[in-house]
């Protein structure tokens, strides 16, 4: 998944072994079977339970999570499923209004059930931020602030020494509502990174703010009603905390009002979960409670025919049911009247019809409604763009960078400028692809006491910074791996030592007799090899340490001697070293 | 009036207008890791109408390159899907490749070396694509040169007279060039006479040096030459008018109410509005950008009350200690008459328009 804009994300990780589900999300602007990541790509036969390790969802927002129930209760998963605190208090409520309204609206059959909500929701383990948490012996995951929504969280994954971290959605930068996100010096061997605003350069916060103020304000100025359809929860509370800051500021008395049910309990969310706000609200916290509105009240039915300007926070945001669309209804017709839309809005949406300029509607019994109201659209998600990207990558330092984009479009130049500055590669694969990253695992191996004795006591005194090259021998039996000295390796497995001796033959011309040849060589080598022991035994060969020299006649030519050099396997690199010097010859003096 | 403020990874001192409406920004920082961006302005700046709220407000990064020299100039060239950039250390250009249909990465393709005298300033630049495509460049009055893009050949030479440093040219129109010195002189060159250079049109001494700069009417072909003012404008604020076929005596002379710039004259910007008759902006003398109306002016040179003053950039950085903000440059937007594009030291890139005041608005 993740392949298109309001894509379904979900992305499958194999780490040294374990198989890890990130996000299970579900597209919006699909009715069938496209709306569901296509889980047969995980494996083609055996239980999904059995393959998978575990399942992490990183936030609330159905494109992350909405194929959850769907993926546990009607494919089969019995795993666990791991979630911020927030995002399991949050996601069933979410999900549960999106299938109210897909089934009880829309009549379809082929979807999850309450039930299956419920069931879904057991499997949950619900995590905290900065706390490590042991699925199995080897892997470990550790969920990270991410900003971006209540709740939204950065995934490290962990299995031994090697790592990947999921940033899910994320924002670098502060909102009035929650902080940036942030993560420590980490260094995964993978950062997997959401890139879907890598290629905008947005305007500023306050140009947008200021115009959305400017608007609201002069439709109510004008006794024109506004109508904002928002999701439940996300940017609704921060459009709250402008209005309310505005409304304060310049002294405004016509009523907001913020549509009851799903809404009340998105703020009581908020206050439940006040940690994961940020610094600025937690601060005022204690005087004042920011989602404690002074100038915002609930909403009721009634109020949508009283006369005067206001302003109205109806669910769901993209006018496709619900309340939200009751309003719109009655209030489309007036063109002092405004709907501002606030994000994104599917096709097939009312939302989506008027955003495209449609001002005829066709309802439900075939009735139109003429949309006189003003229409406008604004987006306030938080999203990291190509600078917010380029920081999250410099405080993590990962070895690679994977991007999940939301558009098919090449994104080349940020590849470049990202291996250019960080010097890591970066993959951009797309739905379907799979891509292979190759880390450098540290294998832990305990040596045995006696060797690291013995060696450390051959050579120098061991320097702290440099690393010290040891001998011996690895031995690897079932799952574990031990360093022991040669002697020990042969005893433990039983078997014998086995010699091995290299001989060399040097040819020297010589016609005088093998004894005088053999002195020569003798007073030769004990004159260039001053720091060896250089032998001459009784028995008429020479040693050099313990290399062996022996001196013949050759069979057919009494003017050439040939001279035996035998050394064992470990005197190799001076053996080698003799032969070499021999072959060059003898001096003619002696 | 419409602001829309955003903020650039690095600060740019140059915005060029691209084919298809593109604008081209690029870093001129001192190390490495420039970046040349080719952006695709939000649907809001296409449109004829102002709106608050649209579907897309923002940039896009269409396509972008990476250059290891900081890039103080850039210049696309017309029919072509070709950008020249300049910048120190050496009056040498830098050609670039934009296909954005296959990639999204702008590519260096080849260089345009010029002799390296004892001292070189960067090459100021200009292009056209009338015979073919070409790039007049040149640090100093006796470097200018007529090279042809795709093959690198040198098409023109012109007669070297002083050595003064340049600070801007232009093709007035396929056979005749308009060249500016640092000091203030402008000079007409036709390229089918190599040898003679018309000297023309000093400026009013001053006791200090000042630097000047010039600007010329963007995209008026068709036009005769003859009936488009120059102007230059210096670092003190002076401005002058000049019409090219009466070059003794100054058209209007005015002085802008600025402060003296304190780093030199590194950003002097001046250009006129492309769509309204007789407006033109200044801007590098602090971070503000002044649009005025030149109907009005006379030879007197005295002070001219600016007709807008924009002063977002400053109003823009974190504040405390930094250093404000000083806008880098600034120019028109082609189709829309009263907006613009400014860019500041600090990032900022602007886009305002702003409304004829009456009486008190």
């Amino acid at each position: 998944g993740a392949g298109q804009d309001v894509g379904r994300s979900c992305i499958l990780v194999s780490i040294a072994g374990k198989n890890v589900m990130l996000d299970c999300g579900m597209h919006m602007g699909y009715n069938d079977d496209r709306r569901f990541p296509d889980f047969s790509y995980i494996t083609q036969n055996g239980r999904l339970t059995d393959f998978l390790d575990c399942v992490i969802i990183s936030h609330f927002h159905l494109d992350h999570c909405g194929a959850l129930p769907y993926f546990s209760e009607m494919v089969g998963y019995d795993g666990p499923i791991y979630m911020t605190h927030p995002t399991k208090a949050i996601c069933p409520i979410l999900l549960e209004d999106y299938r109210k309204i897909t089934v009880d609206k829309k009549g379809e059959t082929n979807f999850f059930t309450s039930q299956m909500i419920k069931d879904c929701m057991k499997k949950v383990v619900a995590v905290h931020l900065h706390q490590t948490v042991q699925v199995d012996e080897e892997l470990e995951i550790k969920a990270y602030y991410a900003g971006h929504v209540l709740g939204a969280a950065m995934f490290q994954i962990k299995v031994g020494c090697e790592s990947v971290v999921y940033t899910g959605d994320y924002n670098m930068t502060p909102d009035r509502h929650l902080g940036a996100a942030w993560i420590d010096k980490c260094r995964p061997d993978l950062l997997i990174s959401e890139s879907t605003y890598a290629t905008t350069i947005r305007d500023s916060k306050r140009c947008r703010e200021r115009d959305f103020l400017k608007k609201v304000h002069e439709t109510v100025e004008r006794g024109g009603k506004v109508l904002i359809p928002v999701f439940a929860l996300g940017r609704a509370q921060e459009l709250c905390i402008l209005l309310e800051t505005f409304w304060e500021r310049m002294n405004l008395k016509a009523p907001i009002y913020f549509s009851t049910g799903l809404t009340e309990k998105a703020n009581h969310y908020y206050k439940l979960f006040i940690t994961w706000t940020n610094q600025k609200i937690r601060k005022t916290f204690v005087q004042r409670n920011m989602f404690e509105f002074k100038h915002i009240k609930a909403f009721d039915r009634a109020f949508a025919d009283n006369p005067g300007p206001m302003v109205v926070f109806a669910t769901p945001g993209m006018l496709h049911a619900g309340q939200s669309l009751q309003i719109f209804r009655k209030w489309a017709g007036n063109e002092k009247n405004m709907v501002i839309m606030p994000g994104y809005c599917v096709q097939g949406t009312v939302g989506h019809k008027i955003l495209s300029g449609q001002r005829k509607l066709e309802m439900e019994g075939r009735q139109i409604l003429e949309v006189k109201m003003q229409v406008e659209y604004m987006s306030f998600s938080a999203h990291a763009d190509a600078k917010g990207i380029m920081q999250l990558i410099r405080q993590a330092e990962p070895r690679n960078v994977l991007l999940v984009h939301g558009e098919a479009k090449k994104m080349e130049f940020l590849k470049q400028k990202i291996e250019q500055e960080f010097h890591v590669s970066c993959y951009m694969p797309a739905n379907g692809e799979t891509t292979t990253i190759l880390t450098n695992p540290c294998i832990p191996v305990d040596i045995s006491l006696g060797l690291l004795k013995r060696e450390t006591a051959i050579g120098p005194l061991p320097d702290a910074k440099k690393p010290k090259l040891m001998h011996g021998t690895l031995l690897m039996k079932d799952n574990s791996f031990r360093l022991v000295s040669p002697e020990q390796a042969l005893k433990e497995l039983g078997l014998a030592e086995h010699q091995l001796r290299f001989t060399c033959r040097v040819h020297i011309q010589d016609p005088r007799k093998e004894h005088e040849t053999v002195l020569r060589v003798y007073n030769h080598l004990k004159g260039i090899l001053k720091d060896y022991s250089v032998q001459h035994l009784p028995d008429g060969s020479i040693t050099v340490e313990s290399i062996l020299i022996q001196a013949t006649a050759h069979s057919e030519d009494q003017g050439t001697k040939v001279l035996l050099v035998s050394w064992t396997y470990q005197d190799e690199e001076l053996g080698s070293y003799l032969t070499s010097l021999l072959k060059k010859g003898l001096p003619q003096s002696t | 009036r419409d602001l829309h403020t955003f903020e650039l990874q690095a600060p740019t001192r140059l915005i060029e207008w691209a084919r298809g409406n593109r604008v081209c920004v690029a870093g001129y920082g001192q190390s490495d890791g420039n970046e040349i961006l080719q952006l695709v302005p939000p649907p809001t700046l296409l449109t004829k109408e102002t709106q608050g709220l649209c579907p897309e407000r923002d940039f896009k990064v269409e396509c972008g390159g990476f250059s290891e020299r900081p890039v103080y100039s850039l210049k696309y060239v017309p029919d072509t899907s070709l950008l020249v950039s300049s910048g120190p250390p050496d009056s040498s250009l830098q050609v670039w490749q934009v296909s954005a249909e296959d990639s999204d990465v702008i590519k260096s393709i080849s260089t345009i070396a010029t002799e390296n005298g004892t001292w070189q300033s960067w090459a100021k630049t200009a292009t056209i694509s009338a015979r073919a495509p070409w790039v007049l460049h040149g640090s100093r009055l006796d470097r200018v040169q007529i090279t042809e893009v795709e093959s690198r050949k040198n098409v023109y030479t012109a007669a070297s007279r002083g050595s003064e440093e340049l600070s801007g040219l232009a093709f007035l129109d396929c056979n005749t060039l308009l060249l500016c010195c640092a000091t203030g002189q402008l000079c007409l060159a036709d390229i089918r006479q190599p040898q003679s250079l018309v000297e023309a049109m000093s400026v009013p001494s001053a006791p200090c040096s000042e630097r000047w700069c010039m600007g010329t009417r963007h995209g008026a072909q068709g036009l005769e030459l003859s009936s488009q003012p120059v102007a230059r404008l210096s670092s003190r604020g002076l401005l002058t008018l000049t019409d090219l076929r009466k070059t003794s005596e100054f058209l209007a002379l005015a002085k802008a109410r600025v402060p003296s710039p304190g780093s030199g004259a590194e950003f002097l910007c001046v250009s006129w509005a492309p769509a309204l008759a007789g407006y033109l902006a200044i801007s590098g003398f602090d971070g503000t950008v002044h649009v005025y109306d030149t109907q009005s002016w006379d030879s007197s040179g005295r002070e001219a009350e600016p007709i807008f003053v924009h002063k977002g950039h400053a109003f823009g950085g974190a504040g405390g200690s930094r250093d404000p903000p000083l806008v880098t440059v600034h120019t028109w937007h082609l189709q829309k008459p009263r907006t613009l594009l400014s860019a500041a030291s600090d990032g900022s890139l602007h886009v305002w328009d702003w409304v004829q005041p009456c009486g008190k608005c």
